[in-house]
Formats: C-alpha cells, sequence, structure tokens
C-alpha cells in the first residue's frame, strides 16, 4: 500500500464532490479533501468558508483555521458569517458541505459538543470531556443540499444514539427531518477511516456501502457501535490512483496527512 | 468628529466592571480577536464575566484559565488547527465556566436581531438538535423549552425557531486600521462584526493601525464600523497576537501552541500572565515580549500585499503620540 489511511479518507471525500458544486469545507481534513477535488476533477466547484472568504486557494500550506491568513491570501471576496452561513448555505444554495465528526450514530446525527458519563442525552452536568462545539456545522447540516461527514471509525465512536446532536442528521430515522422544515437534504456519506457508510433510502438508517482494502466488512461492522447492516452491493473501494496520490500530496503540502 | 483615541489601561479602567456582559470581536480562534484588551482585563483582575463571543479564542481560553468569565456564550470552543482550548476544557469540564452553546450562525443572527431592536430572530437552523434542546443554563431541562422556542410560521404555519437577542453591555473589536474617531476597515473576514458593533451598547475597538481620515474618505465603501457607533479608540499593534491580523501579521504558530500548553493548569496559568501580561505595560515593552524579530517575521507574510492600498495613511507612533494628547479622554479638564 503505497499511500496512507487518512490519504485514502481524503481522497474517498473529495470523490463525494461534483464539478460545479458549490461548496463549504471546515478546516484540516475536510479542506485538504475539497481543494484535491477542485484540483482533480471539479475545476468548476466554488469553495467557501464560513468566515465569508470566497474564491481563494490556500498559499503556503493547510491554513491553520477558516480565516487564516493562508487563506486570505488570494481571495475574491471578504464578507462575514451571516453572508456565508446565512445566505449561501441556511438559505440552501450551498451544494455540498463536508464536516468532521468526533462521534455519529446510525441516522447521522454528529456530535462534536461533548462526551458525558450518563449515557443519555438528558445529562444535567457539565461534559465528562469538552470538545469543540458547533462552529457553523449546524447550519451546514440543516441547510446544504448534501452532507458528508467524515469521522473515525472506532465503536465508541459510533453509537447507538449521540451523547448530543450537536448538528442534525435524520434525527430519529425516516421521515423526523420534515418535522423542521429543513432546506437541505441530509447527510448522504458518512467517510470513515475503514470505508463508506450511507443512508438507507426510507429508514435512513446508515448502513454499510464500501470498505477500504485496507479494512473489511467484518471490521466495520466490528468497530460499529450499532447493528451494522449491509447493502447488498456492497464492495470495496476503489484505491487511489497515482494521479489523485499526486495532486492530494501537492495540495497537502504541509503534510498533515502522514502526521496521522 | 471627535478624537476618541485612548490608552489601553485607561480603557480597561473606563469601560469594564465586574459581572458585566462582555463581547469580543471578531472572535475568531486564529484570526482578528481583540486579545491585548483581554490581557489588560486580567491585569485588572476583572471577574465573573458574562461572556459572549462568535468562537473561541485566546482571549476566552484565557479569561477561562484565569477565572474572569463564569458564564460563556458562543458557538465554538477550540482552536481549529491548533487543537483544542485547554483552559476552556479545564474550566468547562470541572464545573467552573457555564458554557452555553450557539452555532456560529445563530450568534451573528443574535447580534443582528439585538442591532435591530428586534425582540427574537425567527431561525430555520438549530432546531430539532440539542442546540435547542440543551441548555447549560438550565441543566434540569430536557428538552429545554426557553432556549429556542419552537414558534410557529404565521404565513404557512411551519414549526421553526425563536433566537433571544444579545445586546452586549461593551464589544470590544479588533480591526486593521481607524481613524482617530473609530472609522474602521477591516481586512479578511468580517465575521459578525459588523452586527456585533450596532449590537453592543458600547463599542471600543482595538487597532493594529491608526489612519489619517483621508484614508477613510478615499474608501468609504470599506469602512463597516462608522465613528457614530464607536466610543472609544485603543491604538496597539499587533494586538491580535497570537492570533493573526489579515494584512499584517501571521499567528504566532510557537505562542499559540505555548499559551495554549501553559493554561492547561493552575500552574501554568500563573506563569503564563506572570510572563506575558505582568512583564510589560508599555507597548514598547509588549513589542520586546512579542520578541522585535519574531514580529518582523509575522509581518512578513502572505497577506501583506493587502495593505498596500492604506499604506501612505499610516501614522507614526511618534503621530499617534501628539494625537493621544488632544483626544478627549486625556484633554486637560475632561471629565474623564
Amino acid at each position: 500500500m503505497n499511500y496512507s489511511k487518512q490519504e485514502m479518507m481524503a481522497v474517498a471525500t473529495g470523490r463525494e464532490i461534483c464539478d460545479g458544486d458549490l461548496c463549504i469545507f471546515g478546516v484540516g481534513l475536510s479542506m485538504l479533501a475539497g481543494y484535491f477535488a477542485i484540483a482533480h476533477h471539479a475545476p468548476n466547484a466554488r469553495a467557501i468558508t464560513e468566515g465569508g472568504i470566497y474564491g481563494s486557494t490556500p498559499v503556503g500550506g493547510l491554513p491553520w483555521g477558516i480565516e487564516d491568513n493562508r487563506i486570505s491570501a488570494n481571495a475574491t471576496c471578504f464578507t462575514g458569517a451571516i453572508d456565508a452561513l446565512g445566505f449561501l448555505v441556511a438559505s440552501g444554495r450551498c451544494d455540498i458541505g463536508i464536516i468532521g465528526a468526533a462521534q455519529v450514530d446510525k441516522y447521522g446525527n454528529v456530535n462534536t459538543t461533548g462526551f458525558w458519563d450518563k449515557d443519555s442525552r438528558e445529562h444535567r452536568s457539565h461534559p465528562r470531556v469538552r470538545l469543540n462545539g458547533s462552529g457553523g456545522a449546524n447550519e451546514i447540516g440543516c441547510g446544504c443540499k448534501r452532507v458528508v461527514i467524515m469521522a473515525a471509525h472506532e465503536k465508541k465512536r459510533f453509537a447507538e444514539r449521540v451523547d448530543y446532536i450537536t448538528t442534525p442528521g435524520y434525527l430519529e430515522g425516516g421521515a423526523a427531518r420534515e418535522r423542521y422544515h429543513f432546506v437541505g437534504g441530509g447527510p448522504s456519506a458518512i467517510i470513515t477511516t475503514l470505508g463508506i457508510l450511507r443512508p438507507e433510502l426510507v429508514t435512513k438508517e446508515f448502513m454499510l456501502d464500501s470498505y477500504f482494502s485496507f479494512s473489511s466488512i467484518e471490521e466495520m461492522k466490528q468497530q460499529t457501535g450499532w447493528n451494522l447492516k449491509i447493502f447488498p452491493d456492497a464492495k470495496a473501494v476503489p484505491e487511489p490512483l497515482t494521479r489523485e496520490l499526486e495532486i492530494l500530496r501537492s495540495i497537502d503540502s504541509t503534510g498533515m496527512l502522514k502526521k496521522k | 468628529m471627535q478624537n476618541k483615541l485612548i490608552s489601553l489601561s485607561k480603557a480597561v479602567e473606563m469601560f469594564t466592571r465586574d459581572g458585566m456582559m462582555y463581547a469580543s470581536g471578531a472572535g475568531l480562534p486564529v484570526g482578528s480577536e481583540s486579545i491585548v484588551f483581554g490581557r489588560e482585563m486580567v491585569r485588572q483582575k476583572r471577574k465573573n464575566i458574562h461572556y459572549i463571543v462568535h468562537s473561541c479564542s485566546q482571549q476566552v481560553n484565557l479569561f477561562c484559565a484565569a477565572g474572569v468569565c463564569d458564564k460563556v456564550e458562543a458557538a465554538f470552543s477550540g482552536l481549529e488547527v491548533y487543537g483544542f482550548a485547554n483552559g476552556v476544557r479545564r474550566a468547562v469540564e470541572t464545573g467552573r465556566v457555564i458554557w452555553e452553546d450557539w452555532s456560529n450562525l445563530s450568534m451573528s443572527l443574535r447580534f443582528l436581531g439585538g442591532a435591530l431592536g428586534w425582540p427574537f430572530v425567527p431561525t430555520t437552523a438549530n432546531i430539532g438538535s440539542d442546540i435547542q434542546h440543551k441548555s447549560a443554563f438550565q441543566p434540569d431541562t430536557f428538552p429545554c423549552t426557553t432556549k429556542i422556542p419552537e414558534i410557529t410560521d404565521p404565513f404557512t404555519g411551519k414549526i421553526y425557531g425563536a433566537l433571544p437577542v444579545v445586546k452586549p453591555e461593551l464589544a470590544v473589536i479588533h480591526v486593521t486600521m481607524s481613524d482617530v474617531s473609530g472609522n474602521a476597515i477591516l481586512l479578511g473576514t468580517e465575521w459578525g462584526r459588523f452586527e456585533l458593533a450596532r449590537a453592543a451598547q458600547k463599542v471600543v475597538l482595538q487597532t493594529d493601525y491608526i489612519v489619517d481620515t483621508a484614508c477613510i474618505r478615499q474608501y468609504p465603501n470599506l469602512v463597516r464600523i462608522p465613528e457614530v457607533i464607536v466610543d472609544a479608540v485603543i491604538p496597539w499593534q499587533l494586538g491580535a497576537w497570537p492570533q493573526c491580523s489579515v494584512g499584517v501579521y501571521d499567528s504566532d504558530e510557537d505562542h499559540m501552541n505555548t499559551m495554549n500548553r501553559l493554561l492547561g493548569s493552575d500552574e501554568g496559568c500563573a506563569k503564563y500572565i506572570e510572563d506575558y501580561i505582568h512583564s510589560w505595560r508599555t507597548h514598547d515593552d509588549f513589542i520586546k515580549v512579542v520578541g522585535k524579530a519574531n514580529a518582523q517575521k509575522l509581518m512578513n507574510n502572505v497577506t501583506s500585499h493587502l495593505l498596500a492600498p492604506y499604506r501612505s495613511w499610516i501614522k507614526s507612533d511618534g503621530e499617534i503620540t501628539e494625537l493621544m494628547e488632544q483626544s478627549l479622554f486625556e484633554k486637560k479638564g475632561s471629565k474623564t
């Protein structure tokens, strides 16, 4: 294997982006995946950050944040949060958002807020472990036409129910989102360190769609905290092509994917 | 227009008090933020602050670690690629600081509503999630129905959420440049500074540069914070350090990590305050703490060209000293 697991994850996420998409990326891995897609197969995709920096390509390495100098050096527009997350995301204009998850459940609800000892969302005290909170992920989850979730595939992170719904997926499943009239379509994929899950059409339960060549159906099932169902046509994800890896590594000039 | 220049220490004395609802801007984790103002608040031992901020920053991290604030309302509590904010984590995980979660759009909408005098702001986001259902301020209620109450669209009957507006007692906002009366130009993302400046009851600017008003008159379209809503202006170059100021300086990678590491313990925090707050009073001494060579390195960055149109109007240190003497806060016989 001439690539890392993180690189596979970034390539798989990048493949979810179509040419012409209006995209919003978070920092880190999701930004790498996004800029990889633009450089590789989606030259007309347009990237915005939730800070309201449009039209830019990172200079000098992976940005430290969505407002960093590295992503401000060649922008075509500086605006603000209401413009990016309101006019473009909450309005329903944005095609795809990529967000990270510390914990995700079988309906694609995402927790990035904290872990509590009590195994219930009715916890009454402060968290045992404080995470980062929503940032703009909640709006992305409500408003983007498609949402791709990236998460490390470990049993404790793939829970029957998340400790806290930071960003809504399909809530209790089925048609539960309809109660809130979200303009966005909900999560279309969970790209994990082992493979890809996608929602079943009616129940909206996330099922095993495909696995990376270094993983297996068995390993993905073992590392999932709910009884992971498998799509009948589950298959291996094509390995990164030479050109995909070359382009990804040129985007990842500070070597973030190699550190992990 | 009045000359509203003020010294850092006097601004903190005059505009802050224990227990107040304080906001800082832009409230970004790596970028623009009024951090040197926060350092001075630590020096003057402010406490029980109810902190309203868009996202986390090293100021939030410092306030949580040093016990300046006991309540925070914000959308994000990390430092992006610099990692979790250790001071915040420690304070929230021990229950010393109560952290109420919102999202980035909802913070801006709450400022916008406060600015417009609206009773609440309808929202299509946050609903259905635990940002709506959980309130750290009301921990015994689940699902909480008073944080973001459900409302019915009077036209369609659909269910949405009502965000409470917020009008901080004071907003201290970092800007790239301002004239002496507070007409400010911001390079980089504006984030929520436009609406925050209009929501707050008092506004103090912390600016990297003082520019001549001729600059403002040349680019009035770019003035997103006008002097009519500004109470005072603190000239303080590198005031967002160790975070970045687009067009002026980069974030200081070493110090971002050092600061975050030290804020991870009480001993470390005490050391941080000793070494990086009590060690200077004047701007010259502050720059020595940053390190002159380090400051130059940070100022030589990939966004320097963004400052080019404004450079000829930037006031020198000597000119600022003279202007300071003519300020309404410094004139003889002034009430302050």
